[in-house]
């Protein structure tokens, strides 16, 4: 970490930052490749908007997951409420939108800031809570989220969800007739969420966001638990909103079980479970994956009318990852072997 | 005279009806190295958590050189300098030795100090530099308790509470930590105060002993008179070990 003083002083600021995020040539090579590859996507032959549509609702999940691996993969705070975010982030940017004719750009902003407030009261009230108790907590504060939406008809639209009129293709109104426009939006966030999440790794925040995991070895450390994990709460929560603001712009619609549901708290978790908790690249793995399995099982289930296969698909898969691949893809391939040791 | 480093007055700790410290008082000199000795249950572990801020007392209060620490958090604790170890190693597992090592630097070092310069140099101190990349798994038992140490250490440390940071280890282990423990007191001025069973490696370690029983201090003086006092060597010690001990 601190070595190397002399090639330091001579490196670029670029090349200093990449060695601190411990991005290695490969590595760079790999998310250039990517990023340009779906950059690129619409213009390729064969490929219409259906396809990059799909890769939007793709990098809209990557980018869930990326969020909810702040506080679950490196807090180690199995949240099962940032469902709650998303919610605010889409209801309270469509509904700005619509009733108070502010653009998504500042309404986006607002909702972000609402789900920061949110997380601070939602993280004082549970994150006193150890483990599955902290789990249930936000779960229930979810759920309760969803009753309330279902109830307030006028505000929220109630069961039938939110609508957005759409103005056709407008900067201001964040809106596009092709999803082109979201394709890089998304892929942006994505991009962002991804180096945020290495700069965690190593930053003097990230590590004690990482050691709350074991709360007492972390104040015994000097660590604020408490603080620290209401912090890594807000910033899951920030990131999750966001992505709630494009998502509700891409589809025009949200509705409480979208938001809120259950299913949607699972999908939420899965691209980082899958991939590789904790890990950079692990949400981006799992968040693909998982659309492929979701298109692969509704190709299945339309073909042979069986409703709620990808339901299915995803509980045999998310079985498959705690027996058998715990930290994930990227874990299990990338994973330092256990020296044997004398304990 | 200095101010003592840490200071214990009249602790009492009930869980229910269970006491598990009685009225424990002592005081420790700032650079002493004491040991704290007693039988399993004497309430030595208790009295760890209770002085590091892990379980508030039932009665009693406890002073770092001076200050009233008995109602602040633990993090407040280990940044004011009062640092730990736990009986069974406790160290952050996904991340390496030197990450391990810099949650504490950059926890706990000086307002406008360099935190990876302060991990850089505990890690050199007990000679974990070549283990810096490695994953607390990778390592052996020996080198997991000196992590535990460098990331008691780090940052701000004036005194060290080591609850057994020697057992399971063999005798040339044990002696290099012991060696590491006396060198953080004689260059860092750092307070010792140290839980442990084997008793040659106590005899070579303590400059004073006070002795647990059933949560209650039983003696407290020199070692030399700690283990030949009678009412130790009916509760604790065994009648052999008055001889032995000190001639191990």
């Amino acid at each position: 970490m601190g070595s190397g003083n002399d090639l330091a002083s001579a490196a670029t600021p670029a090349s200093r930052l990449s060695r601190w995020l411990s991005l290695d040539a490969a590595r760079l090579a790999v998310g250039g490749v990517l990023i340009a590859a779906t950059a690129s996507l619409p213009f390729w032959p064969g490929v219409n908007s259906y396809f990059v549509a799909l890769a939007v609702r793709a990098l809209i999940f990557i980018a869930l997951g990326q969020a909810w691996n702040v506080i679950a993969g490196l807090g180690g705070q199995l949240s099962l409420g940032n469902g709650v975010f998303f919610g605010i982030g889409a209801y309270g940017t469509a509904i700005l939108f619509t009733q108070v004719d502010i653009t998504p750009w500042i309404g986006a902003l607002l909702s972000v800031g609402l789900a920061a407030l949110a997380a601070i009261v939602m993280g004082a009230a549970t994150l006193r809570f150890r483990g599955v108790y902290f789990a249930l907590a936000t779960v229930v504060i979810s759920l309760g989220f969803e009753r309330l939406t279902r109830h307030f008809v006028d505000f929220t639209g109630g069961d039938a969800g939110f609508s957005e009129p759409f103005l056709g293709t407008s900067l201001w109104a964040m809106q596009s007739r092709g999803p082109t426009p979201f394709l890089m939006l998304s892929l942006g966030v994505v991009v962002g969420f991804y180096l945020l999440t290495r700069v965690l790794l190593v930053s003097s925040f990230g590590l004690q966001l990482q050691a709350v995991r074991d709360e007492e070895a972390a104040a015994a450390s000097g660590v604020n638990v408490f603080h620290i994990k209401i912090m890594g709460l807000v910033l899951s929560a920030v990131m999750t909103a966001l992505v709630g603001a494009i998502y509700v712009q891409f589809y025009l619609v949200i509705d409480p079980t979208a938001a809120f549901g259950l299913m949607q708290e699972i999908q939420i978790q899965l691209p980082a479970l899958i991939g590789g908790l904790g890990t950079g690249g692990g949400p981006v793995i799992g968040g693909a994956f998982m659309i492929f399995v979701s298109e692969l099982t509704n190709w299945l289930a339309s073909g042979l009318s069986v409703h709620g296969l990808d339901v299915l698909a995803f509980g045999v898969l998310l079985l498959v990852v705690v027996l058998r691949a715990p930290h994930g893809v990227l874990g299990t391939f990338t994973r330092r072997p256990r020296a044997s040791t004398n304990q | 005279m200095s101010q003592p480093a840490l200071q214990v007055h009249d602790v009492t700790k009930t869980f229910g009806g269970l006491t598990a410290l009685r009225d424990v008082s002592f005081s420790i000199p700032d650079g002493a190295i004491v040991g704290l000795i007693g039988p399993n249950g004497a309430g030595k572990s208790t009295l760890f958590e209770v002085v590091s801020g892990n379980l508030p007392p039932s009665k009693g209060r406890v002073q770092l050189y001076g200050q009233d620490i008995t109602t602040q958090p633990a993090h407040v604790r280990r940044r004011a300098g009062l640092c730990r170890t736990f009986q069974k190693v406790r160290l952050f597992d996904n991340l390496t030795v030197e990450q391990n090592v810099s949650v504490a630097a950059c926890c706990c070092a000086p307002t406008g100090g360099n935190w990876r310069r302060e991990m850089a140099t505990v890690l050199d101190q007990m000679r974990l530099a070549p283990l810096a990349g490695r994953l607390p798994a990778q390592l052996t038992l020996a080198d997991r308790k000196r992590v535990e140490i460098a990331r008691a250490i780090a940052g701000h440390c004036r005194v060290l509470m080591l609850d057994e940071s020697l057992s399971g280890l063999t005798h040339e282990e044990a002696d290099e930590v012991v060696s590491e423990i006396v060198a953080l007191n004689r260059t860092r001025g750092t307070t010792i105060v140290f839980v442990e069973h084997v008793m040659p490696i106590v005899a070579r370690l303590a400059q004073r002993l006070i002795v647990l029983h059933y949560g209650a201090v039983l003696a407290d003086g020199l070692p030399a008179d700690v283990v030949y006092d009678p009412n130790v060597v009916a509760a604790y010690l065994g009648s052999k070990w008055g001889d032995l001990a000190w001639r191990s």
